[in-house]
């Protein structure tokens, strides 16, 4: 266990009214950086190795080494969208699309379908005077159906492809991410399992960057 | 200014000519062109005399604008090729509007040529607009129908009597002008706004003196500002009145000189449907524009991927609309089945005009509609560039299929007058935009939001890493 754990663990231990001096403590831990790397003695316990940036121009550039590193497990964290980030992380065009038009594709047949069976087929009525089935009056049922279903499709397809919902995220842990990512930091995440992961090449890649605060994240 | 003036004369007087000696060739035809309106009231409201037209296929059988002379055949293809490129008039001035509304970093660096484009409305349209005027009362069959007998014209006075038609024309081009005008004014200015050379007048208009008159009586509101921080707010003031008056002229103007051609016929979404295919058309064309310039010349380095994409999204949204406005149009008027409404959509799935029909349908809405969907091919020129011109094409049937079918009942009838007045009123307007785009900066010099369009970051004044003055 690492010495960074322990230390919290015993903090744990001492309690609510201990609260605040454990952040402080933490925060602490947090800002000498690079030192405390000797603290963290094995990788399984690492989740993560994280470099803080304090401005969308240097977390830009950080991302775009990264994507020529060749990393695939990783993310960067803003407060803001920053224009040209999906492009400097090579991220390619997203596949929800394609849930979106299958989902869409069949609210359209079904809601046809289902207007023909119900009205030409199952129970004939003849409503003013229309035929018992004709794809203008039945068009704007099978077009909210369209909307429907590819709004399911897209939603659902979302969160398979983000492998959500998930339960546990160990980022959220950790207290720099927690009041950096969401105020002024801008944090880029390499994760461990990702397979060009090496803890001295993948430090170093970030600190040729320019990063001044590196982090390790725990599991 | 005096070229202008001159180029602005000799275009009056080619028009004026042509349209004369039209006349004039015309006259020989005169004696047939009163009897042709009693087919209009029978085939509309009275079934009887309706059938009786469908089932007499003679070939003395005439649309609701009676014998197709040689005067109504210019005249129709003139209108209908109007028609096609007023709509690229009008809907560039709507991308200008909602540049200034809503404050796009994207419309920036083609919104120059697309304010020349606008400014096309006057005087070029209008000088243009005049063949229709001398010709309104052989184009437009309510000219000579009586409000005492035909009780359509009746319940629509005064909107379809002959003062209320010229005048009410005449208007229109004024408030485009006035509106695009100053629009064009303010942007132009703002070029020269902080210039050390000068040139910057900043000369308020009738309505920039009421507003800022109005603002500060009331509201206390007395501004204090930068000329190039006026021109952006005057640019802002003309585009949010202008919006409401965009929107009502459009429509005045698509009933009188295109729906009015069947004055009998309502239609709620008439207005909203000329918009769509007209903002759709504009797109489309300045999609093309931007390209051409970019490749060619002074837009190079200004024009980059992000107008592109946002010109084929809107394109495509457009598209959508466009679809979505004529379906409600066809359906409202097929689901309530009144035959005061049902005559328009009969008479155009006759004969060949079922064709244009479905070619609007599949060639309009679905082919762009499933081309664009994936959000890589708005960028992919391979797609852009055969879909523009397609895009022309289809708008152009549109309105064939609007206009034609009053004088062609039995179906399409491309003659020659089409290509011929398409050719001269695309070449007139070419003429006019490239002497416009050619005396001014092809782009908005000192918009604010020209850096961010070019994707350089520009420190802001005050800042601390921003450069010393």
């Amino acid at each position: 266990m690492s010495a960074a754990k322990k230390k919290t663990s015993k903090k744990k231990n001492a309690g609510k009214s201990d609260a605040g001096n454990r952040d402080s403590a933490e925060a602490a831990v947090a800002s000498e950086g690079f030192e405390n790397e000797e603290m963290v003695c094995c990788e399984s316990d690492i989740h993560a190795v994280m470099g803080v940036y304090d401005t969308p121009a240097d977390a830009m550039h950080a991302a775009e080494s990264v994507r020529d590193g060749g990393y695939r497990r990783w993310d960067v964290h803003t407060p803001f969208p920053v224009h040209g980030m999906d492009a400097a992380m090579g991220l390619k065009n997203s596949k929800v699309g394609w849930f979106s038009f299958v989902g869409g594709a069949s609210g359209y047949t079904i809601g046809m379908l289902m207007i023909f069976w119900m009205n030409a087929v199952d129970y004939n009525i003849v409503v003013g005077g229309k035929p018992m089935f004709s794809p203008f009056y039945a068009f704007p049922v099978s077009y909210e159906c369209t909307i429907l279903l590819s709004a399911f499709g897209t939603l659902i397809g979302m969160a398979f492809l983000n492998r959500l919902p998930k339960l546990h995220n160990p980022l959220l842990k950790n207290r720099t991410f927690c009041q950096g990512a969401t105020h002024d930091k801008f944090i880029v995440v390499i994760e461990t399992s990702d397979p060009r992961y090496s803890q001295d090449e993948t430090r170093e890649l970030l600190e040729k960057t320019g990063c001044k605060h590196i982090e390790y994240v725990e599991d | 200014m005096m070229k202008v003036f001159k180029s602005i004369t000799l275009l009056v007087a080619i028009v004026f000519g042509l349209t004369c000696g039209l006349s004039a060739k015309a006259a020989e035809h005169q004696g047939e062109e009163t009897v042709l309106h009693a087919p209009i009231d029978g085939g509309n409201h009275g079934s009887t005399t309706g059938d009786a037209m469908h089932d007499n296929h003679t070939a003395s059988e005439y649309g609701p604008a009676g014998e197709p002379t040689f005067l109504k055949k210019f005249g129709y293809s003139y209108l209908t090729a109007y028609m096609f490129f007023l709509s690229i008039c009008l809907g560039s001035l709507f991308i200008v509007l909602i540049s200034h509304l809503l404050d796009t970093q994207w419309i920036v660096p083609i919104r120059r040529y697309l304010e020349h484009i606008a400014c096309q409305l006057f005087p070029t349209m209008f000088i243009l607009f005049l063949p229709i005027m001398a010709l309104a009362h052989v184009i437009y069959p309510w000219f000579s129908a009586d409000p005492h007998m035909d009780h359509a014209l009746h319940a629509k006075w005064p909107l379809f009597t002959r003062p209320a038609f010229y005048i009410g024309s005449v208007l229109l081009f004024l408030v485009w002008g006035y509106l695009t005008r100053r629009l064009r004014y303010w942007s132009l200015q703002q070029d020269v706004a902080e210039s050390p050379n000068g040139g910057y007048e900043g000369r308020d208009g009738l309505v920039e003196v009421f507003i800022t008159a109005v603002s500060t009586k009331f509201f206390g509101h007395s501004v204090e500002e930068r000329p190039s921080v006026k021109c952006s707010r005057m640019m802002n003031l003309h585009a949010s009145y202008g919006i409401i008056v965009f929107a009502l002229s459009l429509t005045l103007a698509s009933i009188y000189w295109m729906k009015g051609l069947q004055h009998q016929w309502f239609s709620t979404m008439y207005g909203v449907y000329y918009f769509a295919g007209s903002v759709w058309v504009a797109l489309a064309t300045s999609y093309l524009i931007s390209l051409w310039l970019k490749t060619n010349g002074p837009l190079q380095h200004v024009v980059r991927e992000s107008t592109f994409h946002d010109t084929g999204k809107l394109f495509f949204a457009f598209t959508v609309f466009y679809s979505y406005i004529h379906f409600s149009q066809y359906f409202l008027i097929w689901n309530a089945a009144i035959p005061e409404e049902t005559f328009w959509y009969v008479q155009r799935e006759r004969g060949s005009w079922w064709w244009v029909g479905q070619l609007l349908i599949f060639g309009h809405f679905f082919l762009p509609f499933l081309l664009l969907l994936r959000i890589d091919t708005k960028l992919n020129l391979n797609v852009m560039i055969p879909m523009g011109i397609w895009a022309w094409a289809m708008h152009y049937f549109d309105m064939q299929f609007n206009v034609m079918p009053v004088l062609y009942p039995e179906g399409l009838n491309i003659t020659v007058w089409d290509p011929l007045c398409i050719g001269f009123l695309g070449l007139v307007l070419w003429i006019r935009f490239n002497s416009a785009f050619a005396s001014f900066a092809p782009y908005p010099q000192r918009d604010p939001r020209i850096a961010e369009t070019m994707g350089v970051y520009v420190e802001p004044e005050g800042s601390k890493n921003a450069p010393a003055q």
